[in-house]
């Protein structure tokens, strides 16, 4: 006679139980395997995502200073990507002002209020034609609005006041007559020019010395325009052979 | 009592059943699928299949001080050399119908073109001391994508197509070849310019802009040269002035639409330095009136020239 042994009560879920846990271990045991052989192969694939900028970055800081992907040198003997290294040549110029650099902006600020109040002499003159007025007010306008976007990149440091040396030296020139007023106008963008010029080869932060740059060019042509005006034929006048002579260092 | 019943309390003890071999079997033979699926080349290294070949490694595109200088020198020699394709074919010294006052440019030309050739050896003076090598040619992009199309539209017109006519000559080379002085002049300016942000040097950055200073009162000269009196763009008798000397005229009834109109330069285009393309239109209509029209840019990346490249 067989005897088909049933468990009852406490004893029966407790087999029960031990069943399952069995069942669940398995697959436990199973799965964790999995992901244990699984385990070298991806972390494989994230070291080797990770390690690209890795590599990129190896050789120094950043680009030619435009903010592309381009400046990056590879040394030689290179045969493929994975063992490319990625070497930057060019050190990049940090983008805002050095404090050197603010004392040098807030100068350059101080020559354009001064320009604009200049301007402002030579606009009382008497005897201007209207194209002259015309452009002596552009030029006027410029020099404003050269000092405002310093006075915005300077913030707090901007001076937003006239060099009182440099206008006192020139306010006489400024007040005479129509033809005195643009030869001296001339000057004064030419010292300008050579002004920005100065500040331009000492500046370190690429902000500034784009915004300098910007209006050393625009500056140079008022020159030429001026000149024009005052009816100078002769190239060498018309193109500044002379520029006149920087004030950074003496104001 | 039976062996069976010792066998079943064995069973559900440890947990370990036909079922339970039967998963893991299953599990473990799914887990082999699944690593077998995977990546298994080095990383960053797409598989191969097959024998084909390997894949090209194209040269750094390498971008640094000496780059950029040495990209200027060569923008300087194709001006220079565009100067002396103009000074040759002595189209200056023909008097324009467009601009009867211009008068002969020949000698200002020559004198901005002795600029353009001492710009030349100052960039690559900067360019060797920064670690490259002068660059002693014309810069190949801007010969072959703008200079040269010029030269070959005002001189020789373009041959007709499937679905265009043939252009003709200019009807003015004169006029063309001032106002692309113009734009070169312009063009110089704002690489210049643009150079200043790039460069890591102080020093170099003020020898460039010493350039661009040159170029843009040159700029200026040009201007004024082809439109007298044209200073400041936007205001005063410029704008009128600007609006009247133009090349457009008044097609009559029956007659090809007349050409597109050639804007004037002025002295001064706006209140701050320029980076914008400066355009140059010119040349002959087309059958529609069209003229050529160009960009002048400043250097960019394909135009750099990269120390893979060689004047050779």
């Amino acid at each position: 006679m067989e005897i088909e042994v049933t468990d009852s009560g406490a004893d029966a879920a407790m087999s029960e139980g031990q069943s399952r846990l069995g069942r669940r271990a398995a697959m436990g045991v199973g799965l964790g395997g999995a992901a244990i052989s699984l385990l070298p192969l991806l972390s494989g694939r994230a070291a080797a995502s990770a390690s690209a900028p890795v590599d990129s970055s190896a050789g120094g800081s950043g680009s030619g200073g435009n903010g592309d992907s381009g400046p990056t040198d590879t040394a030689p003997g290179d045969s493929g990507p994975t063992t490319t290294v990625l070497v930057t040549t060019t050190t990049v110029a940090p983008q805002r002002p050095t404090p050197e650099d603010i004392t040098l902006l807030s100068f350059a600020q101080q020559v354009e209020a001064t320009a604009v109040a200049l301007y402002n002499e030579a606009l009382k003159v008497v005897g201007w034609t209207d194209e002259q007025a015309v452009v002596i007010t552009f030029i006027r306008d410029a020099h404003l609005a050269y000092a405002q976007s310093l006075s915005g990149l300077l913030g707090r440091d901007a001076p937003n006041s006239i060099s009182q040396e440099v206008f006192d030296a020139n306010q006489a020139a400024f007040s005479g007559s129509v033809d005195e007023v643009l030869a001296s106008a001339a000057a004064l963008e030419s010292t300008a020019v050579a002004t920005h010029g100065d500040v331009i080869a000492k500046l370190v932060g690429t902000d500034g010395g784009s915004l300098i740059a910007s209006i050393q060019i625009n500056e140079a042509r008022y020159c030429t325009v001026l000149a024009d005006i005052a009816g100078e034929t002769d190239p060498t006048v018309l193109l500044v052979d002379e520029e006149a002579a920087s004030l950074v260092g003496e104001g | 009592m039976t062996n069976e019943l010792d066998l079943h309390t064995d069973s559900s003890t440890h947990g370990i059943d036909r079922r339970g071999l039967f998963r893991l079997g299953g599990l473990t033979a799914a887990t082999l699928a699944i690593a077998a699926c995977s990546d298994n080349t080095e990383a960053g290294v797409v598989g191969r299949v097959g024998e084909g070949g390997t894949t090209p490694v194209l040269e750094d595109p390498i971008v640094n001080d000496g780059v950029l200088l040495r990209t200027m020198a060569g923008v300087s020699t194709s001006i220079v050399n565009a100067y002396q394709h103009i000074l040759d074919g002595g189209f200056l010294a023909v008097a324009s119908e467009t601009l009867p006052d211009l008068g002969d440019q020949t000698e200002l030309v020559t004198l901005l073109q002795a600029h353009h050739t001492a710009a030349a050896e100052t960039f690559n003076a900067l360019a060797v001391e920064a670690g490259a090598e002068a660059w002693t040619c014309g810069n190949t992009r801007l010969d072959s994508a703008t200079i040269e199309p010029i030269f070959e539209r005002v001189e020789n017109g373009a041959p007709a197509t499937d679905n265009a006519k043939a252009i003709g000559p200019s009807d003015d080379p004169t006029r063309d070849y001032i106002n692309l002085v113009y734009c070169l002049e312009s063009m110089s300016a704002s690489s210049c310019q643009a150079m200043v942000p790039v460069l890591s040097e102080p020093a170099q950055r003020f020898t460039v802009m010493q350039i661009g200073v040159r170029s843009a009162r040159q700029a200026s000269l040009v201007s004024l040269r082809i439109f007298p009196g044209g200073y400041v763009a936007g205001v005063g008798a410029s704008t009128a002035d600007a609006d009247a000397a133009t090349t457009t005229t008044a097609a009559a009834e029956g007659a090809p639409p007349a050409a597109t109109a050639i804007p004037l330069p002025v002295a001064v285009p706006a209140r701050y330095g320029l980076l914008s393309p400066t355009t140059f239109i010119g040349g002959a209509g087309d059958e529609n009136g069209v003229r050529l029209k160009l960009n002048f840019e400043t250097p960019s990346l394909n135009s750099l020239a990269y120390p893979f490249y060689s004047c050779d």
